[in-house]
């Protein structure tokens, strides 16, 4: 088990996402950076969707009650092993009573720990990914305890996982025309395909809202399906994009679709980040 | 786009497809979209799920989806040769609710505006029957069509932040029940004990889309025994 001393900012147990619920309205949610957590995995030899912990902004303090090994993933979040120093992408050997130790997050948003075996919270549905009214806790908190597989496996000395490095200034996000693109003016199309995008502070696992407007004038729409990665457009202009807790369906003309890739990167994007689409076809 | 085509094709992800309809939502259309998917989930074994709306259909697949024309026009080939008419009449399901003033924060209100005393706008409530159309927005959340005209109203102005789980309400055109709690616009006239997404069930929403719905009035004291029942596990609803 590892205890949850302190939550962290917002932290959850995540996996590759329940799939397969969607026409009961049940969100796909699933790890915000997929890539990451199979980094995590890997490096301790779990299948690479096997369930992980998500921590966003500020990590959390865990106190192991038996012996493992760890691996993180993602954004850099000044981790501590009783007060010593690890780094991401290598296998951390912990110790029965070890304390791990996380701080703010720099180079990214999110911070993937995977551990030996794979989290081993309850399954529901097909996933154990955290989500209101699926999972008896919508997210980590004070003194719970996170149950985990017993398995040997000894951290090879010196064993890194290299990967590139991701650029967070200049970025360019994949997607495709949604079904209602379209229906946009040329102008609007324009300014989806050609103009920096920033992130407003709406930003949530459920949807994040960028902070420049599209003036369109689609008409009422029925509602329809959406997943992770629709970009939808309310009457006003405002744009958001869909993220891994999104809702089934929804009411707004649907402009773009995030590409997964795109979906990976905004994962580790936030408040006034910046961006452009990059349009493909599919 | 091409007229005489029944729907409209797009692939907005590598694996994903969505139908649409150029049409209002029906009961028509609604049996063929449910008799359409049984067939599509049948004939392509690489589309895994498929979820729909009121005139549209998503294809979730398990490799990209290439040859599209070719796709295209084998789906407009099969929906084609699909009966209009009604094949399979759903479950009817009977839903307690009590409208207690207790439960229906907004029914005063809502009647006020809709110039009906809150019984007669409760015994038109009760009297019409809804179809399932699809569940989405939240899980378990049933979109019913079939609200009296005169029930009709937009929207609150200014949304509840926290509408209790249970709660029955209306929105513009539509009536529905809030599975969980959570803010929300609709005026809420009632509330039932029945959950509606039980996710340890190995069916955790009780009604699929095509299914009917009436709600049934109950007293406060029957809602609370219902209540009880729910709490020690034993509440169990019927299609009748």
């Amino acid at each position: 088990m590892i205890e949850v001393i302190h939550p962290g900012l917002y932290s959850s147990i995540q996996d590759s996402g329940r799939f397969g619920q969607q026409f009961l309205g049940v969100p796909i949610s699933g790890a915000m950076d997929q890539i990451a957590m199979h980094w995590a995995n890997s490096l301790l030899n779990n299948p690479k969707d096997s369930a992980v912990l998500e921590m966003c902004f500020r990590g959390p303090k865990l106190l192991f009650h038996q012996s493992t090994a760890i691996a993180l993933a993602g954004a850099h979040m000044n981790a501590t092993l009783n007060g010593v120093k690890v780094q991401n992408l290598n296998a951390i050997e912990i110790k029965e009573n070890d304390i791990l130790e996380f701080g703010n997050a720099s180079k990214g948003t999110r911070t993937y720990m995977a551990v030996a075996g794979g989290i081993q919270s309850p399954e529901i549905l097909g996933s154990r990914s955290q989500f209101k009214g699926i999972t008896t806790d919508s997210r980590l908190n004070k003194f719970k305890l996170i149950p985990f597989a017993k398995v040997s496996f000894v951290p090879k000395k010196g064993a890194r996982l290299s990967i590139p490095k991701l650029d967070l200034k200049n970025f360019k996000i994949t997607v495709y025309k949604g079904p209602d693109y379209d229906l946009l003016p040329f102008e609007a199309q324009n300014q989806l395909t050609k103009s920096v995008f920033t992130i407003s502070p709406k930003n949530s696992r459920m949807a994040y809202f960028l902070e420049q407007k599209l003036i369109h004038e689609i008409p009422f729409l029925w509602t329809t399906p959406v997943l992770p990665g629709t970009v939808q457009c309310t009457p006003d202009g405002t744009l958001m994009i869909l993220m891994r807790d999104a809702q089934t369906t929804g009411g707004y003309p649907r402009v773009l679709q995030v590409s997964d890739e795109g979906l990976n990167l905004l994962a580790q994007k936030s408040t006034r980040d910046s961006f452009q689409f990059h349009l493909r076809a599919v | 786009m091409n007229k005489k085509l029944p729907f409209r094709f797009f692939t907005t992800h590598p694996r994903v497809v969505i139908l649409e309809w150029d049409r209002k939502p029906d009961n028509t259309l609604l049996n063929q979209l449910i008799d359409f998917q049984k067939h599509i989930l049948r004939r392509f074994k690489e589309v895994t799920q498929i979820t729909q709306g009121y005139v549209s259909l998503m294809l979730f697949h398990n490799t990209e989806v290439h040859h599209i024309a070719d796709y295209s026009k084998k789906l407009y080939l099969i929906f084609e040769s699909l009966p209009t008419k009604a094949v399979k009449k759903g479950r009817l399901w009977q839903i307690p609710v009590c409208y207690d003033n207790s439960f229906a924060l907004d029914l005063k209100a809502l009647a006020l505006k809709l110039n009906l005393s809150p019984e007669a706008l409760v015994e038109l409530h009760t009297s019409a029957s809804y179809q399932v159309y699809f569940i989405g927005f939240l899980p378990g959340f049933l979109y019913l069509g079939g609200l009296p005209k005169v029930l009709e109203h937009p929207r609150k102005i200014k949304p509840s932040p926290h509408v209790p789980q249970g709660s029955v309400g209306i929105g513009g055109k539509q009536t529905g029940i809030y599975p969980f709690d959570s803010p929300g616009g609709w005026y809420v006239i009632g509330k039932t004990p029945y959950p509606l997404f039980e996710p340890q069930k190995k069916k955790p929403c009780f009604a699929q889309t095509g299914d009917s719905i009436q709600f049934v009035p109950i007293s406060k004291s029957e809602f609370m025994e219902l209540d009880r029942q729910k709490k020690n596990g034993s509440l169990k609803l019927k299609p009748s």
